[in-house]
């Protein structure tokens, strides 16, 4: 049975089991001349049943599709001649990935009859795996919700299942949220801590070498690697800088601009305009500080008689500053209009102008929330991956000198994992080792900035 | 007779097509406390703040007729909005101290107008500054606390001290009391009638008792205009208009 | 000296203090908004040319003895014979001047080898063609169609100009003889990434995107509403719905790669789902999606007055029923507008995908969530990096697709605010 037959199977056992369950509390109703009817309406009755019928449905569909792979992956190595498993060259996995690639229809002459005889087996076993599920959690639905029937009676109260039911429905949706902040801690710490099994924590926190290609071939002398990421972290921080360097400024004063100066109407106009430069995505800006403004960056330093790289780390913070600015301008101009207008009267009326009324007092008033809004930016900035893979170096050199190429972490983790992966190799783990990093030191940010602005908000409003 | 200290001649102000305030006109005794009295809505607060153009600040706000201050039309082009606020100062209903000292909400004024020439100068004029609004006492060990620290009668009085600061010639206060308990406005009330000695005071009040207790003079508002002027002894025992005494036994208001 | 006196002879200064600080502000504005005209117009520039091609007018014979040699009509003859061998021979007529091996590989090389297979399919459409003569545009090959778009290289130096004077000669000729155009560039929109300019489209990446977009707005939008509804609605105040409040602003502003490492480590490694499929990278992006659209359901719950939920709890509803009859339905517009800007962000995000192997070459254009497929952020990120000079204006042409969607997007969201949205 394919996925649509049963989808249409399943909608039509759906209506059947909301009906049937509803026309039987009708008739129980009916059947009632005096004394008290059902305490729930009909229609409750059914969605019970249906609820009977859906969710053990779904249960299993979601199990089945993340364990299916996996499953279908075992199945397979035990029908694969273990002699041949073993004398394929290159591991099993790869055996089993070539197996699943071939199409026991379409076969380049020459492959081995054993990978085509075992790629038949495989898709027959995908076709017939999901039939076998299908028409099982069918069933299983179905008598389900044959029992939720036999609930129908004075004593038991649909609606308040119901309800409940739905409830802890949307209760579980919230949780993914938690479920997903789990899961990223622990596929990162997981990981990691295989890494920091082959390489020290502190060789890696305060190693000043950075060169993980040279674990690729194993027979290399120095098969090793070096994984110290100092230089790394100083790439990211150089790059950050520049960044800031851009948004700081340019936010703020827009920023300053919008809330204290702009009439509405002009707000209104460029407010969105500015909020377009987030809405950019990042690879568009990648694109732009790659073949624009690094190529441009070069000419005018050859100007002034000087080299520069072509990936330098001006060209590729620059331009993630300009990302940045909408970042910085946008809550900033949120929290500076949010200072209520009885202080800027206080200092109208001691005689103060314009500008020393922002500089003086709605810039103390609004310093927490803009703080809030410049480390969000910084985690952005250190997160961002696509203009730095695009426009910034590979090579890890340990420099604080913007005209130089230098690496970052989001570089580093796209490097390491795209391309062919050994898992078990030191130089794909470090990307987890990075990422780890990456995560809380955002984390760290994104939870300060968020309970500043938190607290201001409750100052305010 | 008085020295008249601002003059109004018929304001009228207008809030896009709204009228506001019509043809109002007004004189303000020197060194004397004026009440403006009126049910809310009536234009009271809004005649205040054209005394020292704080209504510049609202875009859609347009204001005709005269204001002479010691003879001198505040509206006149030529005339700086910024050195008008220093010469009339003005508090506001909630007390609104900036997120600073104690001593630097007092000092604001002085620094930025450049008026004193040292620090000590600075920390003289803040004391005697405080000392005139009856705060020093209760403050002088906690001048580098945030003003925000304070009870919310004793941060009316250090607006009222940052007013002063400037040396202002004019005070203006909108409904100074209404955000503070009966103890905390017995206490600015005495201080009105302190300080009504060196400067001369409009207070703009929702409270017929506070016009009668602390006022010289009193005018009364209804919708926009004003129906009567007088010693506020005598508009409160013999108005001569109907609508100021039903105003005044209750039954408009 | 009196206090009004001592404020008078500073005003001037303060006044100019002013005025310069009112600068710097509009000054901001002005170089954020001259950033984005520079970065939209140099992308426009850039990428405009890709849209057109060159193509040649040749008259090509073909040939019976190459094309069906047995006369069988064979389809998988006709499917392997030698194309490039009837191009050349067409050239070779049109440039009867050229013999040498070597001269006769670069002259072949003026025409993409895309054509081959492009004749292939007119042959085993029309089997009449066999024998034929028939005069046929062909697409020119990237190097040739760079000069032709950029005609002030021909005045560069033979090393610096991407073809010989040869070649340039040639192409001389064709011009001059009227047989060179500049038309549309079909397979820019008809096919999947190749290693040839000329013959690479981003139609594999659209699908690609689409693919990816619909698994993330149908795993998303259920569950984010729900969410939204409970976290807005019903949850009590107590320590779950903050933790919860807490992970969600938080992942809101969990930098993206970071779900890409997620995915690597539990959907491909744990779980053996397929890599390089829209299915995943779907599932990726949905977990991203999330916050956005709680946050908006949230703000758009938020925004309907009390006084619609206690006229219906006042008739007897209960609070669930009050919800999903009465306060919901009014928020639609609001989530529906949250929801597609959080699905144009989605369609501009590219690091995650990396990751899960939605980088790939990919030369098929995907048919279902499960194939091998590549997305349009990414797809632009492979065209940079590769080095050949014709993939930078395919790069910009790809920017200036994405960038329309977006605007697309972006645009029915402002249109259903403004159209559906109730201000209270």
């Amino acid at each position: 049975m394919g996925f649509w037959s049963f989808l249409i199977i399943f909608c039509f056992i759906s209506f059947y089991v909301y009906w049937y369950s509803s026309t039987k509390a009708l008739k129980f109703n009916a059947n009632i001349k005096n004394g008290s009817k059902l305490p729930s309406l009909p229609s409750y009755y059914g969605t019970y049943s249906f609820f009977w019928l859906i969710l053990p449905i779904f249960l299993i569909l979601v199990t089945w599709f993340f364990f299916k792979p996996f499953f279908l992956d075992i199945l397979l190595i035990k029908k694969i001649p273990s002699d041949f498993l073993t004398t394929f060259e290159g591991n099993p996995d790869m055996l089993v990935d070539t197996i699943k690639a071939t199409n026991p229809e379409k076969f380049f002459p020459g492959t081995n009859p054993v990978i085509i005889e075992s790629a038949k087996y495989f898709q027959n076993l995908k076709i017939i795996s999901d039939s076998y599920v299908y028409i099982g959690t069918l069933l299983l639905g179905l008598i389900f919700s044959t029992f939720s029937l036999r609930k129908i009676s004075v004593a038991f109260r649909a609606r308040q299942a119901v309800e409940k039911t739905n409830v802890n429905l949307l209760i579980l949706c919230s949780t993914i949220a938690i479920i997903t902040t789990i899961g990223i801690i622990f596929s990162l710490i997981f990981e990691a801590l295989r890494f920091f099994e082959k390489v020290p924590i502190f060789d890696f926190l305060l190693g000043i070498t950075w060169s993980p290609q040279t674990a690729i071939r194993e027979d290399q002398v120095a098969s090793e690697g070096l994984f110290g990421a100092i230089p790394i972290f100083t790439g990211t921080l150089l790059i950050t800088l520049i960044a800031m360097a851009v948004a700081i400024p340019i936010g703020l004063l827009s920023a300053i601009y919008l809330s204290e100066y702009a009439k509405p109407k002009i707000r209104a106009t460029i407010k969105p305009i500015l909020e377009i430069l987030a809405g950019v995505p990042t690879v568009v800006y990648g694109f732009f500080a790659a073949i624009t403004v690094g190529p441009f960056l070069k000419e005018i330093a050859l100007f002034f008689g000087f080299s520069i790289a072509s990936e330098s780390a001006l060209a590729a913070g620059g331009v993630m500053g300009i990302m940045i600015i909408p970042f910085i301008s946008s809550l900033s101009d949120d929290v500076m209009s949010a200072v209520p207008q009885s202080m800027r009267d206080g200092s109208y009326a001691v005689g103060a102008t314009k500008s020393e009324t922002i500089k003086q007092v709605v810039l103390p008033a609004a310093l927490p929330g803009v703080v809030a809004a410049i480390l969000l930016a910084v985690s952005r900035a250190i997160g961002e991956t696509m203009i730095v893979v695009m426009a910034a170096g590979i090579s890890a050199n340990l420099t604080m000198n913007p005209f130089e190429s230098v690496t970052t972490v989001t570089v580093q983790i796209v490097t390491l994992l795209v391309g062919d992966q050994e898992f078990d190799s030191a130089k794909t783990l470090a990307a987890f080792a990075l990422g780890i990093t990456l995560f809380f030191l955002t984390l760290f940010l994104n939870l300060i900035a968020l309970k500043i602005v938190r607290k201001y908000r409750e100052k305010y409003e | 007779m008085e020295k008249t200290k601002i003059e109004s001649k018929k304001i009228s102000v207008f809030y896009g097509d709204k009228k506001a305030l019509s043809g109002i006109s007004l004189d303000i005794p020197e060194k004397r406390v004026t009440s403006l009295i009126g049910p809310s809505g009536c234009g009271k607060s809004t005649f205040l703040r054209c005394l020292n153009r704080m209504n510049d600040t609202i875009d859609i706000c347009r204001i005709e007729g005269k204001i002479l201050v010691d003879g001198e039309d505040i509206y006149d082009r030529k005339l700086d909005p910024v050195l008008l606020r220093a010469r009339i100062g003005m508090v506001f209903q909630k007390p609104n101290p900036f997120p600073k000292s104690i001593f630097d909400n007092v000092a604001y004024g002085p620094k930025i107008h450049g008026l004193t020439n040292s620090k000590d100068e600075l920390s003289e004029l803040v004391e005697s500054s405080l000392k005139k609004a009856g705060l020093f006492n209760e403050v002088k060990d906690r001048l580098n606390e945030p003003g925000t620290s304070l009870s919310g009668g004793q941060q009316q009085r250090l607006c009222i001290a940052r007013a002063i600061a400037v040396s202002p010639e004019v005070i203006l206060m909108d409904e100074p009391c209404s955000a503070l308990d009966p103890i905390a406005t017995a206490v600015i009330e005495e201080l009105i009638d302190e300080i009504s000695k060196n400067f001369t005071i409009v207070i703009v009040t929702h409270s017929m008792q506070q016009a009668a207790r602390v006022s010289n003079q009193t005018a009364f508002f209804h919708m926009g205009n004003l129906i009567e002027v007088g010693k506020t002894d005598e508009v409160f025992s013999m108005p001569k208009e109907k609508k100021t005494q039903d105003y005044i036994t209750g039954k408009i208001g | 000296m009196n206090n009004t006196e001592i404020i008078k002879k500073s005003l001037m200064k303060r006044h100019l203090a002013e005025s310069r600080f009112k600068t710097y502000g509009i000054l901001g504005i002005i170089s954020a908004t001259v950033f984005l005209i520079v970065i939209l117009s140099t992308i426009f520039i850039e990428g405009k040319s890709a849209f057109k091609s060159t193509y040649i007018k040749l008259d090509v014979f073909f040939d019976p003895s190459i094309i069906d040699p047995d006369g069988t009509r064979n389809i998988d003859e006709i499917r392997f014979a030698n194309y490039r061998k009837v191009i050349k021979n067409s050239l070779k007529n049109y440039f009867p001047e050229v013999t040498g091996k070597e001269e006769m590989k670069s002259l072949t090389e003026l025409i993409s080898s895309s054509e081959e297979e492009n004749l292939m399919q007119a042959v085993l459409k029309n089997n009449d063609l066999i024998g034929a003569n028939k005069k046929v545009w062909l697409k020119a090959s990237s190097k040739i169609d760079i000069i032709h778009k950029n005609p002030e290289m021909k005045d560069l130096s033979e090393s610096n100009r991407l073809i010989s004077d040869k070649e340039l000669e040639w192409f001389d000729k064709l011009t001059r003889n009227g047989d060179v155009k500049f038309s549309l560039n079909k397979i820019f929109f008809l096919k999947a990434d190749s290693t040839e300019p000329e013959q690479a489209g981003i139609l594999g990446s659209i699908l690609g995107s689409f693919f990816t977009l619909v698994i993330t707005l149908i795993l998303s939008f259920p569950i984010a509403v729900a969410a939204g509804v409970f976290l807005e609605e019903l949850a009590p105040k107590n320590r779950l719905t903050d933790i919860i409040e807490i992970n969600i602003n938080n992942l809101a502003a969990v930098p993206s790669i970071i779900f890409g490492l997620l995915g690597l480590a539990i959907f491909l490694n744990v779980m053996h789902l397929p890599r390089s499929a829209p299915i995943v990278g779907g599932m990726v992006l949905a977990l991203m999606t999330l916050p956005t659209i709680i946050i908006a359901t949230r703000v758009s719950l938020k925004a309907v007055p009390p006084s619609i939920r206690e006229a219906a709890v006042g008739l007897g509803a209960t609070k669930f029923q009050s919800v999903i009859h009465h306060v919901l339905p009014l928020a639609i517009p609001g989530i529906a507008t949250g929801t597609i800007i959080g699905m144009s962000r989605a369609l501009g995000e590219s690091a995650p995908l990396l990751l899960i192997g939605m980088v790939a070459f990919i030369v098929d254009i995907p048919g279902s969530f499960t194939d091998s497929a590549t997305v349009l952020p990414v797809q632009i990120y492979l065209w940079k990096s590769t080095a050949a000079r014709g993939f930078v204006e395919l790069t910009a042409a790809g920017v200036i697709v994405l960038l329309t969607f977006l605007i697309l997007m972006n645009a029915l969201a402002i249109f259903v605010r403004n159209k559906f949205e109730k201000k209270w």
